[in-house]
């Protein structure tokens, strides 16, 4: 229960850093998803079923802050919390989440978000469908995945020599 | 029965979860458009708004000395600018009585401040911290001293969600200001482009772009950027025009409401024409 209200705290710090200062960070108009990240540890810390309720209300909280389609964030965080609870093992969290696996990790999660993400906010526009999808995720994802090595350097100081 | 039913549930619980969300998120996307979740979203913006009001002047003190410059200089250059204005629009009134031609309508700038940046790349908008207590409503352009930002789409009683010009939902009348060529503005994902300008038309990159009399929302005049590149595409009609904007989005900080309701008589009469021409 305890880790669930940290876990609640963190999500609505992480949403105010999201929304707030990440623009200043953005590089070409591509920000990373903080709450994405902190969803592949839940997941890896978690579990499956976890990382999916998880991916669903963090995503809804998303949402009800941004003006895309409502329910957007939360399908496609949803999809991801349960993509990256398949790379759950109990008996070597840490190692996981102190190795570049968490960076390939997040960035395979985060491709997966993305593609869900801009599959359905780009449908009833104009713009080249395809190429756009391809263009945004891949580079959300690498910058997602790049930032994601902080938390990882952290947790590989926790991982016993 | 029953416990069979709970094995089950237990044996693929994570795939009943990602079930459940996932018809749930699919129906909360069917839901966008009901006024309920849009008072909701609304509030919840405000109270973010009040969050990000608080500690938005820390990116802002870094950048100040820089803004003081820069303020300056312009300060100077409007003050000209201004007095030959002042001349334009008398001589503009004196010979518009002469000709007989309608006024246009007077607008009210309600200054803003910038206090969240959604740039979400296609669809970017931006939160202000004025809304219906200052009379800013939906549809009310906004503006700064480099030309047009975009348009309130959503206002609740103390802050307004405006779309930029770089998002996909977009659209304006404009024109070259020089060759007088009118197209749409509007946002690709990657570039601001002028649609519907004919091959054969005369535009230049260089060319200044303005808002045209065609729009019920913008008033004509409005500078929105200059014609970066010119194409011509293969089996179109049309040629590719890409514009800069005026604006830099990215250093956006403080903006104007233009605050007047549009010509009621002219809408309602456009109103009516398009629901009559409608099958």
């Amino acid at each position: 229960m305890e880790h669930r209200l940290r876990g609640a705290l963190i999500v609505f710090v992480l949403l105010i850093v999201q929304t707030t200062f990440m623009p200043f960070l953005s590089v070409g108009g591509f920000l990373p998803d903080l709450l994405l990240i902190w969803l592949v540890i839940t997941a890896l810390r978690r579990g499956q079923g976890e990382a999916t309720v998880a991916g669903f209300l963090v995503g809804l909280a998303e949402d009800l802050l941004a003006t895309q389609l409502f329910g957007l964030a939360a399908l496609s965080k949803t999809v991801a919390g349960f993509f990256a609870g398949y790379f759950y093992n109990e008996n070597k969290t840490d190692q996981t989440l102190g190795s570049y696996q968490f960076m390939m990790i997040v960035g395979l999660s985060s491709l997966v978000h993305n593609f869900i993400f801009y599959t359905v906010f780009l449908q009833g526009s104009d713009v080249p469908l395809i190429q756009t999808v391809i263009y945004y995720s891949a580079a959300t994802t690498l910058y997602t995945g790049i930032l994601s090595a902080l938390p990882m350097f952290a947790f590989s100081r926790r991982v016993p020599a | 029965m029953l416990e069979r039913l709970y094995t089950l549930f237990l044996n693929f619980r994570e795939y009943v979860l990602l079930s459940a969300f996932v018809i749930a998120s699919f129906i909360l996307l069917s839901l966008n458009d009901k006024p309920q979740i849009k008072q909701l979203r609304a509030i919840l913006t405000v109270t973010l708004g009040v969050v990000q009001e608080q500690i938005a002047f820390i990116p802002r003190y870094v950048s100040l000395g820089a803004e003081n410059e820069i303020l300056r200089r312009t300060n100077i250059e409007l003050a000209d600018e201004a007095s030959q204005l002042r001349e334009a629009r008398l001589e503009n009134l004196r010979l518009r009585r002469l000709l007989g031609l309608k006024a246009r309508p007077g607008y009210r700038f309600v200054a803003a401040s910038v206090v969240n940046k959604n740039l979400t790349l296609l669809r970017n908008s931006i939160t202000l911290d004025v809304g219906e207590a200052d009379g800013v409503r939906a549809s009310m352009p906004v503006v700064t001293d480099a030309g047009l930002v975009g348009v309130v789409i959503a206002a609740s009683g103390t802050y307004a969600v405006v779309n930029i010009l770089l998002n996909v939902d977009f659209r304006a009348s404009a024109k070259i200001q020089r060759s007088r060529v009118d197209g749409i503005l509007a946002w690709d994902g990657s570039s601001l482009i002028l649609k519907n300008i004919a091959k054969t038309l005369d535009v230049r990159p260089g060319d200044v772009v303005m808002t045209s009399e065609y729009s019920s929302t913008f008033p004509a005049g409005i500078r929105v950027g200059l014609v970066d590149r010119v194409s011509e595409q293969e089996g179109s009609l049309f040629k590719h025009v890409v514009i800069a904007p005026g604006v830099d989005f990215v250093k956006l900080e403080e903006v104007f409401v233009m605050v007047a309701e549009p010509d009621p008589e002219r809408t309602a009469l456009e109103r009516n024409v398009e629901e009559f021409l409608t099958p």
